[in-house]
């Protein structure tokens, strides 16, 4: 079974760091701080990237680090790619801040 | 009690190495402290670009970086040589803020000497007599607590924060639960993890200080014309799976550990006699960073790396650590250790941190990291702020 690592314990995304690249549909499991999970691939997950571990509903925090590292802006399912397509900052982007001054 | 073998300095600090530094006062000295070096044994020669022609702000912080690491615990003794008198920091002026610590310090003055050919050989006469001396010293047994443990990222990937960065944080906590202190730079990288490090301050006011100095940094790269937020995470960074600069910053303040912050310090400062925590306040640059590290007087420092790196401090052993095996397949000439182990499931990051503890004890005690032994000590870099003028 491929898997994912989860850094902490409240995280609700796992991140792919082996070279075994996961496939949608591939079943997925997890190592790190939660090792009882598993979710089915509902995309291709590259290496580096983030895949949900649980339901994140739009306007809920993605957990990493047990800490939010954004909000999701869609219901997110277990098994999705969670990426800047579903997650935006809460800290701004500095991008977005200099496209709406000028 | 956790002992390591170093070398005791007059001042009650210790040294892990026993490096006699003949140190550049100024650009136009360069060539000369490397040729002294490369005659003497045990010598080292730090260059750098700077030291004339400065605004004051920036003259005032090469003469705290030169300083601070002639006065950091791992030099026995310091030939510090100027070429001119730069007002505010000669080689006198270096000398005179190394001097309490107690260690043997001459100085050169290629002007004065006669040119370049009369100040090399004062210079290597000097040299000469402090490495006799410096040869006559030996290792003893000193508390953990004497340790000043300092700790950087670069050419950070994915692996980053989930392996070499908290393996590096869980060595930190074992170093500040003996009595020792550590040190985390890099402001940069503290936007979007304010909140989780302000909440890890001691105090309020020690949270308001780090909040200044993010805000600081942000306010001087915009006027640069540098959003970091706009180019944190950058578009390498997003390929490779970073959605926001929270994730980006968390993973890289995962080297702060679980113990408290318990000061803020400015560039190159050292920090109080409290064991603990301290941010410092300093750029994402590699060198300039590590460099500011050590000139607040830190004896070792762990890079953790997730591309693989081969930065290493003239003076401060420079342990690099990564995640990545495949990095460590490249790059492990220049590397100390692999916990990608943790990412397979292999090893915890317990023992992950462990590995680290262990390393850093080792090179204490006097183990040569690679960089070390391949005299490829490239990383001394004085952070500015102004212009050259």
């Amino acid at each position: 079974m491929k898997t994912v690592f989860v850094i902490e314990a409240a995280d609700n995304v796992g991140t792919a760091v082996l070279e075994d690249l996961i496939r949608q549909g591939d079943t997925v499991g997890t190592t790190g701080r939660i090792t009882d999970v598993t979710v089915t691939a509902r995309a291709d997950i590259p290496y580096g990237h983030k895949i949900a571990l649980r339901p994140i509903k739009k306007g809920e925090q993605v957990m990493k680090y047990g800490l939010s590292i954004g909000t999701a802006t869609e219901d997110i399912q277990p098994g999705d790619h969670v990426h800047i397509h579903n997650v935006e900052s809460n800290r701004g982007r500095g991008d977005l801040a200099a496209a709406g001054k000028k | 009690m956790t002992e390591f073998f170093g070398y005791p300095r007059p001042d009650g600090s210790v040294g892990i190495r026993n490096t006699l530094l003949i140190l550049a006062g100024t650009v136009y000295a360069n060539k000369l402290c490397a040729h002294v070096a490369s005659l003497i044994q045990g010598a080292i020669a730090i260059e750098h670009p700077l030291g004339r022609t400065q605004v004051k702000p920036d003259l005032r912080l090469t003469r705290r970086f030169l300083s601070g690491t002639g006065a950091n615990p791992n030099v026995g003794g310091v030939v510090i040589v100027d070429h001119f008198q730069e007002l505010g920091c000669t080689a006198e002026d270096i000398a005179q803020d190394i001097s309490p610590t107690g260690k043997l310090i001459a100085t050169v003055n290629i002007r004065k000497s006669g040119g370049l050919i009369s100040a090399t050989e004062k210079a290597t006469r000097y040299a000469l007599e402090i490495a006799r001396q410096l040869s006559n010293q030996r290792r003893e047994a000193a508390p953990l607590s004497k340790l000043i443990f300092g700790m950087n990222c670069g050419t950070s990937d994915t692996t980053s924060g989930l392996s070499s960065n908290p393996a590096t944080g869980l060595c930190s906590d074992k170093i500040i639960a003996e009595g020792g202190r550590s040190i985390m730079a890099e402001t940069t990288e503290w936007m979007g993890a304010e909140v989780w490090l302000t909440g890890k301050a001691v105090s309020k006011e020690v949270a308001d200080k780090i909040m200044a100095g993010v805000a600081d940094m942000e306010a001087r790269a915009l006027a640069s014309g540098e959003d970091i937020r706009g180019s944190q995470p950058t578009g390498d960074n997003i390929l490779g799976g970073l959605t926001t600069i929270e994730e980006k910053s968390m993973g890289a303040c995962k080297k702060a550990g679980n113990s408290p912050i318990v000061d803020y310090l400015d560039i190159a400062m050292p920090p109080g006699s409290q064991p603990g925590l301290y941010v410092m306040y300093g750029p994402g640059h590699g060198a300039e960073s590590i460099s500011s590290i050590a000139a607040a007087g830190s004896q070792v420092l762990v890079f953790s790396t997730g591309g693989g790196h081969t930065i290493s401090h003239p003076i401060m052993p420079t342990i690099k650590v990564t995640g990545h095996q495949e990095s460590w397949d490249l790059m492990k000439d220049t590397m100390e250790l692999n916990v990608s182990g943790v990412l397979r499931g292999e090893i915890s990051l317990e023992q992950a941190g462990q590995m680290v503890f262990d390393e850093v004890l080792a090179t204490c005690n006097g183990r040569l990291t690679k960089s070390e032994i391949l005299k490829d000590d490239n990383s001394f870099a004085i952070h500015r702020v102004g212009i050259s003028i």
